[in-house]
């Protein structure tokens, strides 16, 4: 099997460095702070026989961490992957790499898988603090690897945008820049698109011409889709994953429980995964999250691909 | 015939054992309204150190960069190894070793992963890369750094470094622009000397260079650029007896006197010398060949012009 070597390079190069212990140091200690904090605020009050209090706590500890864990990556990952080809041109070792027989999206690809393995390894480093959630119960094992999976699957995305937005870039920190614009932008555009839909819809004086501002905007964003997956299944109360989830839903409703107004009565797609059994019609949010943020990623992608076919065309 | 028609045989032709090793017919390079290079035209025999000589902005690396695949000719047509590298890119790459002008390296890796690494990248079989590494840092003198950080190595053992990592697939062709550009003399010898030696085991090496000296020691064929434009190809001693440049000997005689006189060859130079010996009875005390060197060369071709 042919492994493609651009992952093992950056990985050595990326764990050589000082900076990947502070990160790892920082990452672990903000999600042990965030345990420790929703726990003094929850479980102090808890009686410590009251059993369905203690599983809330639970519930709130492992919901908080993963949100936290959520925004650590959107925070982490243009700080790691902005570098990626920007910083490859910046030290003068693109043209190098491209007369090499790695074809541009080896590169590319070499170097999101690089990034994900490196916030895995961030990912595995902190799995300490979910085991505390999982003690004081309220979740299953089902749940944090749920959970888990989103917070990758939000990391292999947001790394591939990013490393596609690097390959733009002439300068690590031009390409810095504009990673940060970007995950902030793919952070607030969806609630932002919604509540300027919103608003405008409760200030039209016809009744008769509103149409409740789609919702599916909303799914356009990976901390929804990691509240669709990680929020759980079990009815042990709520965190912000569930406030995150139970918001989309309550959008959802007042657009005819469709994602577009404009389209009410959507089919019954079959996924249900709601902990007491409301019906969920359409497509569920997690997959259309999936689905809009894949086809972004994909769309970098296949531009940062075009631009590193003839490297010196834009070296200029 | 055209020039594309005959590249087109020359393609054909560079695969086999005595065809050229590169073959440029009409490129052309522009950069709206620049034209980085101009409808150059020259032919790289295999084997040959060919010296591509040129100032700053005569379009030098801009070939270079067209000759390793790195960039798209606007016109014209370029083989290289048996391949057009606007056709067949990873043909070209699979047999050509390119040393860019900048160098970089990657300073977190050891210098045998700086290596190992583009043995992955050229899929080269991982059992043969613990010999590879060996020889190519036995070939560049860096074997006591093999376990050093890159970031450790001296500005001439980069340079070194990067030469091996051009060998590592053991390209037919080396494409080196300003292998020698930053180097203090000692790192700049040692580099011609490996040059050398790489000629010397029949690699086709076509180098760039400011330092025309070191370039006339070891380059058998030359072409000079200036301004985008080619200005004349060849091996240097044909250049200039196209530009009309003859040989000439300076004599100085006993009496202090001294005369230069234009010789065909080195029989008209002996028999000049027999004639003032024997037959005129002159005191010789110095016969000299002058030496029409590539500077000379460079200098009453191009013109100055810069773009």
């Amino acid at each position: 099997m042919i492994v493609n070597p651009v992952i093992g390079r950056e990985i050595t190069e990326r764990l050589r460095g000082l900076r990947a212990f502070i990160a790892l140091s920082a990452f672990v200690l903000v999600l042990t702070l965030t345990a420790f904090l929703v726990y003094e605020a929850a479980g102090v009050n808890a009686d410590a026989f009251d059993l369905a209090a203690r599983t809330r706590v639970g519930r709130q500890v492992f919901e908080s961490v993963i949100l936290i864990m959520t925004v650590l990556v959107l925070f982490f990952v243009p700080g790691i992957a902005a570098g990626a080809i920007a910083g490859e041109r910046e030290r003068q070792t693109l043209a190098t790499l491209q007369v090499t027989m790695l074809r541009p999206r080896s590169i590319l690809s070499g170097k999101v898988v690089a990034t994900v393995a490196y916030l895995g390894l961030l990912v595995v480093a902190a799995m300490p603090v979910l085991a505390v959630a999982y003690l004081l119960g309220g979740i299953r094992v089902v749940d944090i690897v749920r959970g888990l999976a989103a917070v990758l699957l939000v990391a292999l995305l947001l790394a591939t945008m990013v490393v596609a937005i690097s390959a733009f870039a002439k300068r690590v920190q031009t390409a810095t820049v504009l990673a940060y614009a970007f995950t902030v932008l793919l952070v607030i555009a969806g609630p932002l698109g919604f509540g300027v839909g919103a608003l405008l819809d409760a200030r039209s004086d016809d009744v008769g011409d509103r149409v409740a501002a789609p919702a599916v905007l909303l799914t356009v964003n990976p901390i929804v889709l990691v509240s669709d997956i990680g929020a759980g299944t079990t009815d042990s109360g709520g965190g912000p994953l569930s406030a995150v989830r139970d918001g989309v839903d309550e959008a959802k409703e007042a657009n005819d429980d469709s994602w577009v107004a404009l389209f009410p009565n959507a089919p019954d797609q079959g996924f249900d995964n709601d902990p007491l059994g409301r019906p969920r019609t359409g497509l569920p949010a997690w997959l259309l999250s999936t689905l809009s943020l894949a086809g972004l990623a994909a769309l970098l992608f296949w531009g940062a691909a075009r631009r590193l076919r003839a490297p010196a065309e834009v070296e200029r | 015939m055209t020039a594309v028609s005959t590249v087109a045989q020359e393609v054909a032709g560079a695969g086999a054992e005595l065809g050229p090793a590169v073959v440029v017919s009409g490129l052309t390079k522009r950069y709206d309204d620049v034209f980085a290079v101009q409808d150059v035209d020259f032919t790289v025999p295999r084997g040959s150190a060919f010296g591509l000589i040129g100032p700053n902005g005569a379009g030098k690396s801009t070939t270079f960069l067209v000759l390793a695949s790195l960039l798209t000719p606007t016109a014209g047509r370029v083989v290289v190894a048996g391949a057009d590298p606007a056709v067949d890119a990873p043909a070209v790459r699979a047999r050509v070793g390119y040393m860019p002008d900048v160098m970089g390296v990657y300073d977190n890796l050891r210098v045998d992963e700086y290596l190992q690494f583009f043995a992955a990248a050229f899929r080269l079989p991982r059992a043969s890369w613990p010999g590879l590494v060996d020889g190519l840092l036995e070939l560049v003198d860096l074997t006591v750094k093999r376990q050093a950080l890159v970031s450790s190595l001296s500005r001439g053992m980069k340079q070194r470094l990067s030469l091996a990592r051009a060998l590592i697939h053991d390209p037919e062709v080396l494409i080196l622009d300003e292998p020698a550009s930053g180097l203090d003399p000692r790192a700049r010898v040692e580099l011609r000397e490996l040059l050398a030696q790489l000629h010397g085991l029949g690699k086709t090496i076509i180098v760039s260079s400011h330092i025309l000296a070191e370039l006339e020691e070891m380059c058998t064929d030359v072409a000079i650029m200036e301004a985008g434009r080619l200005l004349a190809a060849g091996p240097p001693q044909r250049i200039l007896e196209e530009l009309g440049r003859t040989r000439t000997v300076r004599v100085r005689f006993a009496d202090g006197a001294d005369a230069t006189f234009p010789v065909a060859d080195d029989t008209a130079q002996a028999a000049l010398l027999r004639q003032l010996v024997v037959d005129d009875g002159r005191d010789v005390v110095e016969f000299t060949e002058e030496h029409h060197g590539l500077e000379q060369l460079f200098l009453s071709i191009t013109e100055g012009i810069v773009q």
